[in-house]
């Protein structure tokens, strides 16, 4: 195999997005090295600049429709992954902007900080591109490697650096495990892009090889039983970092996924079902139940996010285009509502310094905006209407009975009312509790528009959808040829009009 | 359609929630006069409503259509039959009142009224859907609001249930709190309630999915699937029992009731008035534009369940009211065993027991708002609910006791209020199919006279206890206006109930021929008899709605069902 390594101008174009952000953390860099006196926060809007231009670029490419593939397979411009990008985008420039309280309490390295951000961002949106195993290793790696240094940022502090040890650790695993089941598929078909093992017959070494590829991707997006390291990582990192980590990894995460399982494995779908469903049915009843127990905010989202991803895999399971805009779609509206949580997380924790769910106890009384924030946020990602996460989680039940996933269903209804539970125990303590130190809080200024972007759109996917289900629906359209309706999990009797 | 009235009765309580956001908290009185002008443009849109529905064109009137997600089927789509106008005056009458009941909450004023002003809308709403989707939206936002406004603005309930934690503080966080019937602070209360309605709401969900699964007419339009979508069989027995058993867990039927007078009890007054008053109905409403429209042949089949289940309903609801000490127990109580002579007038599917059904729901909406406005200005004068502590507050508070007394002959149904009109056509109704539950219903009647004159004794006469020497009357006329609103309503409306009687039999007769004319599957080669019946129908088509003798139909219908 040789790999056509001749790069014209116009196939560059294709990676401007990733070109202009690896320019963009250079100039971030070698400002904080040239200009040591400059205040930090002024590095956090150059990258929030930056990444703004990054934004528009993809924008573009989406409005323009830009598509093509470089490096023999290797990296694809679709819709998907320019869906995926701005996704990710959007996401690193709300984390930025929460982040700038924080990393003022930091006592070195703040500058690096935002550096790591950007390059931790850029390894996702070369995860959203990559188009074959070996692009998925390196980009994979690539984007985990910031992560790493961002959880054990907080250096004089021992959950903060246990949880990198953790993450390190078990990333480090995760990663041999995602190697030999690349190989595995490699040694068994001789092929990497995944359109092309799509034609592969099924041997014993592809599905194993596959099994390991599922873990790897399984342990990214935090899918019960590979989500040991999600508390405590969650718990020990920085908050920002977590937010930034409960977020756009899932997401890149999942845009793998759906190329791997949509376009390589269609073929094979009846038999992957099944495998979706357990992890999913695992996913939401372990992440809500034991969710109820936590006492820290931070370890409570940590296990709402488990469940969270449950939910999404539903619509994996569903393996249909539909269930593909599902996930597009619910993603989405997990972005605006859980990045929204964390933002009030941390602007609640740079005012108390706690993080503990009794402290949150009369916030209603000391700051009116962030209690009602975080009820906005938090009955979204219950799942009550007219909020996004309602929509999202309709979505993707529509996506689920139409393949006639039931059980799945069924579950993911239960577990609505599980999760109303605990996420309405913290509505609780914020509101109806009378707080302990009643001096009113005040929100800085990029905290509050990080909040106000989070319920505007948490209000407007959940009031007025359709652009945006549009746009999903748009972002999917290379699936329509892949999903084979015929191989759903339910016989064709029960299913009068297909999927 | 050019004709935005739903538009406005819907949305100004929704504006007036997001008008009051940017209004500063410490201006009670601005935040008070946006609610009101909100609700009052609510309720003079709904009584604009009420009055220019056209009983002779029946159908669904003043739509509105708008194409909201082609990829899910969903429409926002609005309209109002003769089921749905009524019950839309009383959530806009109820609010109205609520607004003003609420005056004189001093804590966190502005919350209060945006959960009040969001709750009210949401349930406005749901009687406008005409889309599933929408329906369940609706449905789902107005049980929120609930939570944050009985655990904020609620209070303890006392009395009833020997409390062994006073402040109830380790119950109101164990995990194991759904169990624990022992705790009765409002924050067990409120999440009771939240929890079981949202479990209610799921289960319809899922009927509501299978429904659109299944028609496979890849839609959430009710009159779509009304005319379209077929369902046999164990399918349709599953999506009626998921419907019926998510819907009545709200409204509530007798096994999942016991939310219900928890929840009336720890809630502030505006918010028990808006709850009894219309959340309740949503689950009847929800029933029959569900089940009843596009299951009709099952829910001729499975009605009886509603007719088994209604006769708990109404005499273990009565005889808890008897023996309950708070008054607000005593009210809750007796709306969940009112709730039941609803269910009696559904399950006997005759054209004048669903209408009196219906008129029942508005009926009871004004009587057990009226009650729980009162209860709430007794409670906010003595900080009491105790009936036995309580007792001669009539001398304190002359006005509030004669709106009390009205209150209570509206509730027993007395002549002259529309309750009796409601009342007296549900009973009559159902005797030919159900006598013994008609029976079991009057029996309850006597029962409600006994609880409630019980509580009219021991709340305004007998001797006064010197402590509550200090209750006010209800003087300034925002205190009088909801109360005299209300009162005002319930007697016009029962002197007058022509127009009232005309608007609903536009909108159930069709449902009940549909229901009793829907010919089985299993009969649909014996075209002779489908020929007959069409004549018939046409015939009594020709008749007027009331001349019309519905026992008839009932009787030739309904044999082959019991």
């Amino acid at each position: 195999m040789t790999f056509n390594l001749t790069l014209s101008g116009s196939d560059l174009l294709l990676m401007l997005p990733e070109l202009l952000l690896t320019v963009w953390l250079c100039v971030v860099l070698i400002v904080d090295f040239a200009m040591p006196r400059l205040p930090k926060d002024r590095l956090a809007y150059l990258s929030v600049g930056g990444l703004a231009a990054v934004l528009l670029n993809l924008i573009w490419f989406d409005r323009a429709d830009v598509t093509g593939t470089l490096f023999a397979n290797m990296f694809v411009v679709d819709r998907l992954a320019v869906f995926f990008k701005i996704m990710i985008v959007a996401a690193t420039i709300l984390v930025v902007l929460i982040s700038v309280d924080y990393v003022r309490k930091f006592r070195f390295f703040k500058g690096e900080y935002y550096f790591l951000v950007l390059m931790s961002a850029l390894g996702m949106m070369f995860m959203a591109s990559a188009n074959d195993l070996l692009s998925v290793f390196i980009t994979l790696e690539f984007s985990t490697f910031g992560f790493y240094v961002l959880v054990a940022y907080l250096r004089d502090d021992v959950a903060s650096n246990e949880a990198g040890l953790k993450f390190f650790i078990l990333g480090v695993f995760v990663a041999g495990v995602l190697a030999y089941g690349i190989s595995l598929v490699f040694g068994e078909t001789g092929k990497l892009v995944f359109s092309d093992i799509a034609a592969a017959q099924p041997t014993t070494g592809l599905v194993i090889g596959f099994l390991l590829i599922f873990a790897a991707l399984g342990f990214k997006i935090g899918a019960v039983p590979f989500h040991s390291w999600i508390p405590d990582t969650y718990h020990g990192a920085p908050t920002p970092v977590t937010a930034f980590l409960s977020i756009a990894p899932k997401g890149a995460a999942f845009a793998i996924l759906l190329r791997m399982f949509m376009v390589s494995l269609a073929t094979l779908k009846p038999a992957w079902v099944l495998l979706l469903v357990g992890a999913s049915i695992l996913s939401m009843t372990y992440g809500n139940i034991v969710a109820i127990a936590q006492k820290n905010i931070k370890r409570l989202l940590a296990y709402s996010g488990i469940a969270q991803i449950g939910n999404i895999l539903i619509g994996l399971a569903a393996g249909t285009k539909m269930g593909g805009d599902a996930i597009l779609f619910y993603l989405l509206t997990y972005l605006f509502a859980n990045l929204g949580a964390f933002a009030v997380v941390i602007a609640v924790g740079n005012l108390i310094q706690s993080d503990e769910i009794e402290d949150y106890s009369g916030l209603n009384r000391r700051s009116p905006f962030l209690a009602m924030a975080m009820l906005v946020f938090l009955l979204s990602l219950a799942g009550v209407p007219p909020l996004a996460g309602f929509i999202g989680k309709l979505y993707i039940f529509v996506a689920a009975i139409n393949e006639g996933l039931y059980t799945l269903l069924i579950v993911g209804l239960i577990n609505i009312v599980i999760s109303m539970y605990y996420y309405l125990i913290v509505v609780k303590k914020m509101y109806i509790n009378e707080p302990i130190d009643p001096s009113p809080l005040y929100v800085s200024a990029p905290m509050k528009a990080v909040i106000y972007v989070g319920l505007a759109g948490t209000l407007i996917l959940g009031v007025y959808p359709r652009p945006f289900i549009d746009w999903a629906v748009s972002a999917t359209l290379m699936f329509s040829q892949f999903a084979a309706p015929a191989a759903s999990a339910v016989p064709p009797a029960v299913l009068p009009f297909g999927g | 359609m050019a004709d935005y009235t739903l538009l406005y009765i819907l949305f100004a309580p929704f504006l007036g929630a997001i008008v009051l956001l940017f209004v500063p908290n410490r201006q009670a009185l601005q935040v008070r006069l946006v609610a009101a002008i909100a609700a009052g443009i609510s309720l003079l849109a709904s009584f604009y409503l009420f009055f220019a529905y056209d009983p002779v064109k029946g159908g669904f009137q003043f739509v509105q259509r708008f194409e909201w997600s082609k990829e899910l089927g969903i429409a926002f789509y609005l309209g109002v039959d003769g089921i749905g106008t009524p019950l839309v005056l009383a959530s806009a009458i109820l609010l109205f009142a609520g607004i003003f009941i609420s005056w004189h909450i001093k804590d966190r004023t502005k919350e209060f009224y945006i959960f009040l002003l969001i709750l009210a809308a949401a349930t406005i709403g749901v009687f406008m859907s005409l889309d599933l989707f929408f329906l369940y939206f609706f449905y789902e936002m107005s049980v929120l609001p609930m939570y944050v406004l009985l655990g904020v603005w609620g209070s303890h309930t006392k009395g009833y249930l020997e409390m062994k934690d006073p402040e109830g503080l380790k119950q109101r966080d164990s995990v194991g709190f759904i169990f624990n019937f022992a705790a009765n602070s409002k924050e067990y209360a409120a999440m009771k309630l939240t929890l079981f309605l949202s479990a209610g709401a799921v289960v319809a969900l899922l009927g509501i999915l299978l429904i659109y699964k299944f028609s496979g007419l890849h839609t959430f339009d009710i009159l779509v699937l009304r005319e379209q979508a077929k369902f046999s069989g164990n399918l349709a027995t599953i999506i009626w029992l998921l419907v019926f058993f998510g819907f009545a867990s709200i409204a509530p039927i007798w096994p999942l009731h016991s939310w219900s007078p928890v929840g009336h009890a720890a809630a502030p007054a505006a918010t028990s008035m808006l709850h009894a008053g219309v959340l309740m109905k949503l689950g009847h409403f929800s029933i029959i534009r569900v089940a009843f429209e596009i299951l009709p042949e099952t829910t001729r089949e499975l009605m009886p369940i509603a007719a088994f289940l209604c006769v708990f309903s109404i005499i273990y609801g009565g005889f808890v009211a008897y023996y309950a000490k708070d008054t607000k127990y005593v009210i809750g109580y007796s709306s969940s065993s009112h709730m039941g002579y609803v269910f009696l007038g559904m399950a006997a599917l005759d054209y004048i027991s669903l209408s009196g059904a219906v008129l029942y729901m508005f009926a009871h909406a004004l009587a057990t708002g009226m009650l729980f406005a009162m209860a709430g200005w007794v409670y906010d004068q003595t900080h009491s609910r105790d009936i036995p502590s309580l007792g001669g507050l009539v001398n304190r508070m002359p006005f509030v006791a004669g709106c009390f007394l009205v209150a209570c002959m509206a509730s027993i149904g007395m002549p002259g209020t529309v309750n009796f009109i409601a009342e007296v056509m549900i009973l009559v109704g159902s005797w030919n199919r159900y006598p013994f539950q008609v029976i079991v219903a009057v029996v309850g009647i006597v029962l409600t006279m006994a609880y409630l004159f019980r509580m009219m004794r021991g709340l305004f006469y007998g001797p006064m206890d010197s402590q509550y020497s200090h209750a006010h009357d209800a003087v300034a006329w925002y205190d009088r206006l909801p109360l005299l609103l209300m009162i005002a309503c319930s007697i016009t409306f029962g002197i007058f109930p022509g127009h009232f009687y005309n608007v609903i039999r536009a909108g159930t007769d069709p449902l009940v021929s549909r229901i009793m004319q829907v010919v089985p599957l299993a009969a649909q080669n014996g075209d002779a008899l489908r020929v007959t019946r069409d004549a018939s129908r046409k015939q009594a088509d020709n008749v007027s709605p009331v001349a019309r003798h519905p026992s008839l139909v009932t009787r030739h219908e309904g044999t082959n069902d019991l």
